[in-house]
């Protein structure tokens, strides 16, 4: 029990990572992006393959991950940034579909659909095996608090509030001699390669990365967590990650009281549920539980964090 | 011409669906990323009528109705509530439909690949040309749905009036056009589309869940690809995308052939952000 609270901790973690990232992007900026898993996956295999092929240390991985996040960041938001949020969402979610295929089908870099086998893992050497598994969430709340804290702090800098008013209106930021383009490509990039980062704590976690592991259910869960914390504000990334977490993996506890149902169904139904959920958090309460705050005052010095 | 063939076989299971696709979209403002789920919704009504015993005619048939209900009843449960609300929302919103009907198919039929239950019968040869009597219909069929709604949009009062909503609502509605009614109309349009589509799907690919994402995409290309808002448009993006796929399939890699629609959609942004036969216009 010890040890399956402590892996929800750590893939809660990890998704609390994804939902800040994602809450850069679409929570400060507005820029809409469904090619969560594109990113997150691209950081995975980056990893894997700088520490594994390479035979670099864990810190170069985590590093290529960031890097190439972000470039491949900049590349498919300058496809559509100029255009309304629609086109960045298709290309997104078309780029994600993209990268899968790649990572099903270039089986000389990936290995392809029989995973990629990651032995680097993020620990210090001779550890036990529960020692190892706290060591590894130790890690990864390191990390989430550490972006946390960049990302609450850009929210609530010149540079967050520059994000805020492109989301609500770029004409007026813009008029102010704001370079608006520049702006949301920062923005993006920001969030991808974090998202990267993510992907690639993801896989020296669970050692075995295949395509399957970043399909665009993964998006939706990380979206699921940003629109029902609250998207604009950071605590609320956090607490809405926890809650799809809690949510996804207590639906886990129902299987054994369904057992006519079998494993495809359940995990079937606690997609129903989420996707059920996350309509009706739009429907009902669309600023989230934690709705962001913003101060009025114009000659705020430091606007409410977050 | 082989490739041709096979193209244009492509871009008749997609030619509907892009339409069906474009027409929410003229008429409501959103991007409904759940077009792949109904077309998959239709191909499995079509494949349980199939497997009842109906014969397949009469199964796509069930399968347009059940599309048609199905956007219908989405669109009063989930979409009327959020009108007036950001195209991004409903565009969330219409990928957690999507997920909700892929995963209750799933739920439903399992992850099993199906098939329509058809006579085995030799492909024919023609002129060099190796083709099934399945290719045949589907091309057929298509073309035929096709000009049907393109000459209903075209000529008949329904048409004019969808147009006209599509164009402006407040001012069809002060002209005396009952905008909701018009509304339902072109949604019941729209999924019968679908529906057709997703049975053409079933006949030239497979019946599985996992179809929704491979269909989405590339229906949505060819409608961005047409230019969003021109139904003539959207089939010409059909053939466009189906050339494409099949190009990719003879010279570069059979594997890719889903990373079509996302490269064509990258350069018709890169090039022509208002689509081949579409207008620039001022989409916030």
């Amino acid at each position: 029990m010890d040890a399956y609270l402590v892996a929800i901790l750590t893939t809660a973690a990890i998704y609390v990572i994804l939902a800040l990232a994602l809450n850069m992007q679409f929570g400060l900026t507005g820029l809409m992006n469904f090619g969560v898993v594109g990113f997150y996956g691209l950081g995975a295999y980056s990893s894997g393959i700088m520490t594994e092929t390479l035979g670099q240390p864990i810190v170069m991985g985590m590093l290529a991950a960031m890097i190439v996040g972000g470039t491949a960041g900049a590349l498919v938001s300058l496809l559509s940034i100029r255009l309304s949020g629609d086109f960045l969402a298709i290309v997104t979610l078309g780029f994600a579909e993209t990268m899968r295929l790649a990572f099903n089908n270039e089986d000389w870099l990936t290995r392809g659909p029989r995973g990629f086998l990651i032995m680097t893992r993020p620990v210090l050497e001779g550890l036990g095996r529960d020692a190892t598994a706290w060591f590894i969430l130790g890690v990864f709340l390191l990390v989430a608090a550490v972006v946390f804290v960049v990302f609450n702090r850009l929210a609530g800098s010149p540079f967050g509030r520059v994000l805020r008013s492109i989301r609500e209106d770029d004409l007026v930021p813009a008029t102010l001699g704001k370079n608006v383009l520049a702006y949301r490509l920062k923005a993006f990039v920001l969030g991808s390669s974090v998202m990267a980062l993510a992907g690639s704590l993801y896989a020296h976690y669970v050692q075995t990365v295949t395509p399957d592991n970043f399909t665009t259910q993964v998006a939706v869960l990380v979206w699921m967590s940003l629109i029902v914390g609250g998207a604009g504000n950071m605590k609320g990334a956090v607490l809405g990650a926890l809650v799809v977490t809690a949510i996804y993996e207590g639906t886990r506890f129902l299987a054994p009281l369904m057992e006519f149902l079998t494993p495809t169904q359940v995990s079937a139904l606690r997609f129903i549920i989420i996707g059920t959920l996350l309509i009706v958090v739009v429907r009902f309460r669309p600023e989230g539980l934690l709705p962001e705050r913003i101060v009025a005052r114009p000659a705020a010095r430091d606007p409410a964090p977050g | 011409m082989q490739l041709i063939l096979n193209a244009i076989a492509s871009a008749a299971v997609l030619a509907p669906a892009a339409i069906g696709f474009t027409l929410i979209f003229t008429l409501f403002r959103y991007t409904n990323f759940a077009a792949g789920a109904l077309m998959t919704a239709g191909a499995f009504a079509a494949w349980q009528m199939n497997d009842l015993g109906l014969p397949i005619w009469l199964g796509g048939i069930c399968a347009v109705a059940f599309a048609s209900g199905l956007l219908m009843l989405s669109d009063r449960v989930v979409f009327e509530p959020l009108r007036g609300r950001s195209g991004g929302t409903l565009l969330l919103v219409s990928i957690a439909l999507s997920v909700i009907i892929d995963n209750v198919i799933r739920f439903a039929y399992g992850t099993q690949i199906r098939a329509f239950d058809l006579p085995l019968r030799p492909p024919l040869t023609y002129a060099g040309l190796r083709f099934t009597p399945e290719t045949l219909s589907v091309i057929g069929i298509s073309v035929v749905a096709t000009l049907a709604v393109g000459a209903l949009l075209a000529f008949t009062r329904l048409g004019r009036a969808l147009r006209a909503v599509a164009d402006n609502p407040s001012l069809s509605s002060i002209r005396g056009l009952p905008v909701p009614r018009i509304e339902a109309a072109g949604i019941l349009l729209a999924g019968a589309l679908f529906g057709l589509s997703g049975t053409l799907a079933g006949l030239d690919l497979a019946i599985e869940p996992n179809l929704s994402w491979a269909l989405t995409i590339p229906v949505i290309a060819a409608a961005i690809v047409g230019g969003l808002g021109s139904p003539l448009g959207a089939a010409l993006g059909a053939v466009i995308i189906g050339l494409a796929e099949e190009l990719t399939v003879a010279f570069i890699s059979a594997p890719y052939k889903g990373a079509v629609g996302f490269v064509v959609i990258a350069l018709v942004l890169l090039l022509r952000p208002q689509g081949l036969l579409g207008r620039a216009v001022e989409r916030k």
